[in-house]
């Protein structure tokens, strides 16, 4: 489960018995492999939880600690320093993956904090009518009125060149308002990066907001590049 | 997965597909969204100004199969009742009706808001004041 880490909470290494944070890989004292430590994504490469990241900063590190913990530098030790390899690096990839694509940080963070984000709330009664790109509403429904107009004019063996370029203006369109989404996030970014408790909690509703918006534009851009291209 | 008898039914022949004049001082059109899954549904009703009943409701539904049926069954279910009497539609009554498994219940949720929100534009249009839990008797 996913848990913001208590940094102060020290955890004694295995070998040495020196103290360290649970956080880390390797054991800062005797640099022993550590069993998987349960604190979150950031903290497997000692950051803090963050949003403007850098990100070449976090692939050499993620190559590095890739090295450090390759299964072939554990074939003469111990059975738990093996399966700690494995572990270890199963955790180091998740942890890469999720914090370099700038929409699943976003995600996993805002998770971190509690957030319910995508359909992992579809199952309650939920009704927070905020949480609808209300604006957009209307488009969508447009759009996906052309969109199967000219799915049936394909199956019909039709082209209609009015309504493919009413399309695609529609894509550059959706695709302008994307952008702007992606903007709005990393300001956000910004915001609860370098703000306090309450302006963090007001950053982490607008980007639960501007997710919901993006997903939706995202599937509008998908569906209708879908239906270009067929 | 697999749908219920009745979602398939409802999907292979939706009721009330359709529009109806906007633009009418009769009615109402409600337009909801679900942002987890980019469903858009807009419900449209047609109220008689006397009886305040609604005589006639169309829907159009881009979505999975159970927000489909969700809509087709709300639009079945509000036609012949006043607008009173359709508020007291649940969404959990559309669960049961058609076995609507955890994971489809936020279509349920989409047409009772589309209900509300038909409603809602209806009223708006002529002044008919929002009421919460009124029970259909308490309009005369």
């Amino acid at each position: 489960m996913l848990k913001v880490l208590d940094s102060a909470v020290p955890v004694a290494c295995w070998s040495c018995s020196v103290a360290h944070n649970d956080a880390t890989l390797f054991c800062p004292h005797c640099s022993k492999i550590q069993p998987p430590p349960g604190g979150d994504y950031f903290s497997v490469f000692g950051l803090e939880p963050r949003l403007n990241l850098d990100l070449a900063a976090l692939e050499q590190e993620f190559h590095r600690l890739s090295r450090r913990l390759h299964p072939d530098r554990f074939a003469r030790a111990g059975e738990n320093e093996k399966q700690w390899s494995l572990a270890d690096t199963a955790l180091l990839n998740d942890a890469y993956r999720t914090l370099k694509d700038p929409i699943h940080r976003t995600e996993y963070l805002l998770k971190l904090h509690g957030a319910e984000i995508g359909d992992e709330h579809s199952g309650k009664d939920r009704r927070d009518p905020s949480r609808v790109p209300a604006d957009l509403l209307e488009e969508v429904f447009e759009l996906n009125m052309q969109l199967e107009e000219m799915r049936m004019a394909r199956s019909a063996g039709e082209t209609d060149t009015e309504l493919q370029a009413s399309l695609e203006q529609a894509k550059r369109k959706f695709d302008g308002l994307l952008e702007d989404v992606d903007k709005d996030l990393r300001n956000e970014w910004q915001a609860w990066d370098e703000g306090d408790d309450v302006a963090r909690k007001a950053a982490q509703n607008k980007m639960v907001a501007l997710l919901d918006r993006r997903r939706y534009l995202s599937n509008l851009v998908r569906d209708v590049t879908e239906t270009l291209g067929a | 997965m697999a749908y219920s008898d009745k979602v398939v039914d409802h999907y292979n022949n939706p009721r009330n597909v359709g529009t109806l004049d906007k633009s009418s001082q009769e009615v109402g059109t409600g337009l909801v969204g679900a942002p987890e899954c980019g469903d858009v549904m807009r419900l449209q009703i047609r109220v008689n100004p006397e009886t305040q009943v609604i005589e006639e409701a169309k829907f159009k539904t881009f979505g999975c199969g159970s927000a489909i049926a969700s809509s087709s069954l709300a639009t079945e279910w509000i036609k012949g009742r006043t607008v009173e009497d359709a508020l007291a539609i649940k969404n959990t009554d559309i669960v049961k009706e058609l076995s609507l498994p955890p994971v489809k219940i936020h279509c349920s949720v989409l047409a009772e808001d589309a209900i509300r929100a038909a409603i809602g534009d209806w009223k708006k249009k002529n002044g008919v004041a929002e009421t919460e839990t009124a029970p259909a008797e308490a309009k005369a």
